[in-house]
């Protein structure tokens, strides 16, 4: 019964997730109104057919900016993770596999990483440089890809020690191929998972950025760009802050609940156990 | 508060700016209840102070607390008159070249050294010395001797007539027996200042709270009201909520929060509100360096493509109004008949494609010798209406092909890193203006240093000349006759393109008795203030 109450949840997070990436693709068919398009003459005004979700405080249509706004922080979420999964690939498989000072080089300077308190740590560095879309990616990703190490370099601990991995060895591979075509690819499950969590956590920084003034410059806008207007007009204006809100919250919600479905998929171990 | 003197001096910016003037509207009638002291009064500010050397404050924070602390020479009564404040009394000489002021003689600094004659020619030192950044300099050059005949007469003889001269001496004088072997640009008094106004300093929690308690000597009578709490609160949000909870009792509302979300019950038993035209305006400031905004024809098709109108209606619902240039509405240096530019982005474009400016390769942004027309404008974090001001004028600048980014930077790093530095493009800022319509600091050729107001880099000779004219210039009619010209001058060459003005909309506690609005605001008779015994908040 549980499970199957999961596998609900599961899919209705696929479902939500695709929704949100077709708004994503298809952004100028689903958004008819521009969003960046101001009428001074429907300035907050609270949902209606014109204007389903509400106007901001320039009058632009929410829903539209909301829709392209998709886009700004599915993007980060894709990119700033993809660029964590990298490195985290690289530094967790040369430290599991090689292991000694290496591997002691390596965690230590994960543990270091991790004792920074990332989020303060990624507003100065946009306070230094400039606030970009790229920027916050790219800060983003250089700042989150420790979990992903650990997790691969404890895979690969374990994975090393196999047969397949000695028999690779007699017929003669290097490192550099041992690690890419027979420990990654059997390690990849749970960076799989930690990746569809990443994607919900880099969407979150991107909107906290944003809602402080130092993420996605205006007038592109983002999840975190709306409410941030909203958050002054708080008292006349709850359209401005609910479905933004709502926005992010569903969408980080369907990452965590689709990572969690992942690895019940791809770890039928630890799945087994857990009955 | 102390309006007295953040009117008079010129101050580089807008944000939501707070009493530091006040209204025209109710002097409402309250129950007076027995005038009694104690009580504190929570002040908010979006942003932190950044020095507390008086002669070098030049943003409202650092004015405000200033204002509290320090004195100076004269300062402007409720009716826009000059009265003394440390002068006891003044004798202007020979047309205008000489004045004598007599010093009050009971007047002590917080730690208790008298103020004597010898403080106001240190402070005239300091102000002259080229090594201090201070922006106040052009007030004071026009000096040719300041004499201290003994320790209660300062005689000052300037080189040539000098209109602005007595009020110029609002000026916060500074303590010569604490400073002299200072450097000014550094020194820690900047942080822990000692005057001689209605309130003592006592700490300053830096991004926090700066708090001041009152002077219980003050020479023109004890305030009522013993602290003064300035917090600095960074996001109007976070102050309206602070409101609601009456966690402040001084603030300034925004016109969305004036016009729609204060006029509940609550509000109206706790808070009574004022409103009246501030002594500034909002601009869209030009680095005239840039090579982009050298061309005047480009400046002038900015103005023609900005629908100001449209911005006071969407962003003041019309607490503002569109102003042309450097001078305030209601001052007799204004000049009406300078018509603004009106909305015509035909117009904009033709004055583009005059400066060569094209969409030659047709993907909508105009360009020239290849490189598109794109440029950054630094907006500070926490206004909001200035924001919203930018990404309208974003949208106009994308509707005649100008790339237009906007940049939020927080208050002190804009001016430190990036105005002081000339390492901007263009800026939306604004200007509190002094009562007097000399305007030598912000536009006079010679103005463009360091930490100075001219950093837009405008230079217009017969401009300069003007400037010199009508500081020269005692007769109003004739004064008028000169910045008239000057308003014309600024106007076609666009070194800002000015957009609007605001109302300043002040809010208090309304156990806050004797709050009173007069020409100059509400904070005039400050250390009037007092909250009844029975009323009183904080012990």
């Amino acid at each position: 019964m549980k499970s199957f109450l999961k596998n609900k949840m599961v899919l209705a997070s696929s479902i939500f997730i695709i929704v949100i990436l077709a708004f994503a693709l298809f952004a100028p068919f689903i958004a008819k109104q521009d969003p960046s398009a101001i009428d001074t003459n429907a300035i907050l005004s609270g949902p209606s057919a014109a204007h389903i979700l509400g106007t901001d405080t320039l009058g632009r249509d929410i829903f539209s900016r909301i829709v392209y706004g998709s886009r700004i922080s599915l993007s980060i979420g894709f990119i700033a993770v993809g660029i964590a999964v990298i490195i985290g690939l690289f530094f967790g498989s040369v430290a599991g596999y090689y292991g000694g000072k290496i591997d002691t080089v390596i965690m230590r300077f994960v543990d270091i990483m991790l004792c920074f308190p990332t989020f303060f740590l990624i507003l100065a560095v946009i306070a230094i440089l400039e606030p970009s879309i790229v920027n916050i990616m790219i800060v983003i990703g250089l700042t989150s890809w420790m979990g992903v190490a650990r997790l691969v370099r404890a895979e690969i601990l374990t994975l090393k020690e196999r047969d397949f991995v000695a028999a690779a060895r007699v017929m003669g591979a290097g490192d550099a191929w041992i690690i890419a075509r027979h420990l990654i690819p059997n390690a990849i499950g749970p960076v799989f998972v930690s990746a569809t969590l990443g994607i919900g956590g880099a969407i979150l920084t991107e909107s906290a950025l944003s809602f402080l003034g130092i993420g996605v410059q205006p007038p592109t806008p983002s999840w975190g760009n709306i409410l941030m207007d909203g958050k002054s007009t708080l008292g006349v204006a709850w359209w401005l802050t609910v479905f933004p809100g709502l926005f992010i919250l569903f969408t980080v919600l369907s990452y965590n609940l689709l990572s969690e479905g992942l690895r019940d998929m791809l770890e039928p171990k630890l799945r087994d156990d857990r009955k | 508060m102390n309006k007295n003197l953040t009117d008079r001096k010129k101050i580089p910016l807008i944000m939501a700016v707070f009493f530091l003037s006040s209204a025209f509207l109710f002097a409402a009638t309250q129950d007076a209840g027995e005038p009694s002291y104690g009580d504190a009064i929570v002040v908010s500010s979006i942003s932190d102070a950044r020095t507390l050397v008086p002669i070098l404050a030049s943003d409202t924070a650092s004015s405000d607390i200033c204002g509290m602390v320090f004195n100076g020479l004269v300062k402007y009564d409720k009716n826009v008159r000059i009265v003394g404040e440390l002068a006891e009394s003044w004798e202007i000489l020979e047309g205008g070249l000489v004045i004598i002021f007599h010093l009050k003689k009971n007047v002590k600094w917080h730690d208790g050294a008298p103020f004597t004659s010898k403080d106001v020619l240190f402070t005239y030192d300091k102000l002259i010395d080229p090594k201090v950044r201070t922006p106040y300099s052009g007030d004071f050059e026009r000096i040719k001797s300041l004499e201290t005949p003994d320790a209660h007469t300062v005689k000052v003889t300037y080189k040539e007539p000098f209109a602005p001269s007595l009020s110029s001496w609002g000026m916060w004088i500074m303590p010569e027996h604490l400073l002299k072997n200072e450097d000014l640009n550094k020194t820690s008094f900047g942080r822990n200042p000692v005057g001689t106004g209605p309130y003592k300093f006592k700490s300053w929690k830096t991004g926090e709270k700066i708090e001041l308690i009152s002077n219980r000597d003050y020479f023109d009578g004890r305030p009522y009201i013993d602290r003064y709490i300035f917090r600095i609160i960074p996001d109007d949000a976070t102050i309206f909520l602070e409101l609601q909870t009456q966690g402040v009792d001084l603030s300034t509302l925004s016109p969305l929060q004036y016009t729609r979300q204060t006029g509940n019950n609550f509000f109206r038993e706790h808070y009574n509100k004022f409103r009246y035209p501030s002594f500034g305006y909002t601009y869209l400031g030009y680095n005239l360096t840039d090579p982009k905004f050298r061309d005047v024809r480009v400046r002038q098709a900015i103005n023609y493509a900005i629908n100001k109108e449209e911005i006071v209606k969407a962003i003041f619902f019309g607490l503002a109004e569109v102003t042309t240039g450097p001078f305030m509405k209601d001052s007799w240096a204004y000049n009406r008949d300078v018509k603004g530019a009106p909305y015509d982005i035909a117009r904009a474009g033709e004055l583009l494609r005059g400066a060569g400016w094209l969409d030659t390769d047709g993907d909508g942004w105009i360009d020239k010798s290849g490189k598109p027309f794109e440029f950054t404008v630094l907006v500070n974090q926490g206004n909001g209406e200035r924001l919203r001001a930018a990404e309208m004028i974003q949208k106009y600048m994308e509707d005649i092909g100008i790339k237009m980014k906007i940049r939020i930077v927080e208050w002190s790093a804009m001016l430190n890193e990036f105005i002081d530095k000339r390492r901007f493009e263009a800026v939306l800022m604004g200007w509190f203006l002094s009562r007097d319509p000399d305007n030598y600091d912000i536009w006079h050729s010679s103005k463009t240093r360091q930490g100075e107001f001219n950093f837009a880099g405008y230079k217009n000779e017969e401009v300069d000349k003007l400037l010199l004219e009508g500081r020269r210039t005692f007769d109003e009619s004739k004064r008028a006759a000169i910045y008239h010209r000057i308003h014309e001058l600024i106007y076609a060459d666009q070194p800002y393109t000015f957009l609007y003005s605001s109302d300043i909309l002040p809010i208090v506690n309304s156990r806050f008795r004797n709050v009173e609005s007069s020409p100059i605001g509400i904070g005039y008779n400050f250390i009037k203030w007092y909250v009844p015994k029975s009323e009183q908040k904080y012990r």
